[in-house]
């Protein structure tokens, strides 16, 4: 039984408690482009991100590129990283490809650019609950030594998305779990295969904080406490308060 | 789209207009309009009204039903953000399949090939 919730005034599923621990777990140890200090000082700065000044200026923006000036940040990360976690934090519908291209000669690779994106994920997705329940967000992990694993997947390739990724007859022996069997890979999920840990890590909360894969289409029975209607009611809501057409 | 797939599996016809806050309805969803109000309280910035939804909610559907809710919000929260950090486009059977609703509803213009 996890104990991850174990002060929370309401009960969380311990499936839930338990996928959002691992989650806490991963974000701590070395990932494959960042190490665990700089992965837990992106989950710091996602937090960070909704009371800086800058961000604020550019949401009341009519175009966030109109506003110059320095993100207030943590002073832990590269300017070009704090950009890219407050920018996913705060404004994520006005996100353009022109803005990711100039991310990159900035002087970050694609692939840790993925990483810091899966990572501003899972915080949200993990405060966000908590806002809602009303619940306290959990103290961020302790950093794990180590360094990263650099392990960039042979079959990455540009395809729809801005970022490369992998399609799953690219998929080498390593990565053949990556997607589920017996149905095409969603895009959601090839979006991060440029760095396949966090397809992994990320959908293992998609599976318990919404419902596994083969759940979300299974409409003959419930699986939450709530009904399919209801769950996709809300999603749709958010998303299109978030301006995401996806 | 799967809300609307749930429909069609359960021969009803959800209002998807009250998805964009088009309508103030429930959508045609059992307690749709305290689900849609709590959604749009926990994306907000106003506790008061936080603490409202999250306590009318709660009380229609129990505490596990609100644990399950917001644990929806918070994971669409974050999905949202991968898709348009990343540039992913609609699938082409998804967008094959949902361009009626979509133009109905107006939310082509959250298409992240369509920004500058």
């Amino acid at each position: 039984m996890s104990e991850f919730y174990a002060s929370a005034p309401i009960p969380i599923r311990d499936d839930l408690a338990a996928a959002h621990d691992r989650a806490w777990v991963r974000i701590g140890r070395p990932g494959t482009w960042w190490d665990g200090a700089q992965r837990v000082a992106i989950a710091a700065e996602t937090r960070n991100a909704p009371s800086c000044a800058l961000c604020r200026r550019r949401k009341e923006a009519l175009s966030p590129a109109a506003i110059e000036g320095t993100h207030d940040s943590l002073s832990a990360l590269p300017e070009i990283v704090v950009e890219i976690v407050h920018r996913v934090r705060t404004d994520p519908g006005r996100l353009s490809e022109r803005w990711f291209r100039g991310i990159i000669p900035a002087g970050l690779s694609e692939e840790q650019y993925v990483e810091t994106v899966s990572i501003v994920a899972h915080v949200v997705a993990i405060d966000t609950m908590a806002r809602g329940l009303g619940i306290d967000e959990p103290a961020l992990p302790q950093p794990q030594p180590g360094t990263p694993s650099r392990n960039r997947p042979y079959g990455a390739q540009l395809g729809g998305a801005w970022v490369p990724w992998l399609e799953p007859a690219d998929l080498s022996e390593a990565e053949a779990d990556l997607y589920p069997s017996g149905r095409p890979a969603a895009n959601i999920m090839k979006a991060m295969s440029l760095v396949p840990d966090e397809v992994r890590g990320f959908f293992d909360v998609v599976s318990y904080q919404y419902q596994p894969p083969l759940a979300m289409r299974d409409f003959s029975r419930e699986y939450r406490a709530i009904s399919h209607a209801q769950i996709e009611l809300l999603a749709a809501r958010v998303s299109v308060l978030n301006q995401c057409l996806y | 789209m799967l809300l609307r797939a749930s429909g069609v599996t359960h021969n009803r016809a959800y209002d998807l207009s009250a998805v964009t806050g088009a309508t103030p309805g429930d959508a045609g969803v059992p307690y749709g309009r305290l689900l849609v109000e709590f959604a749009e309280a926990v994306l907000g910035d106003d506790e008061e009204v936080l603490d409202h939804a999250r306590a009318a909610l709660s009380a229609a559907i129990g505490p596990a039903g609100l644990v399950d809710a917001g644990a929806v919000v918070g994971l669409f929260n974050a999905i949202d953000r991968v898709a348009d950090a990343t540039g992913i486009p609609l699938e082409a059977e998804k967008r094959e399949a949902s361009a009626d609703f979509r133009a109905a509803l107006g939310v082509d213009r959250f298409d992240v090939g369509a920004r500058d």
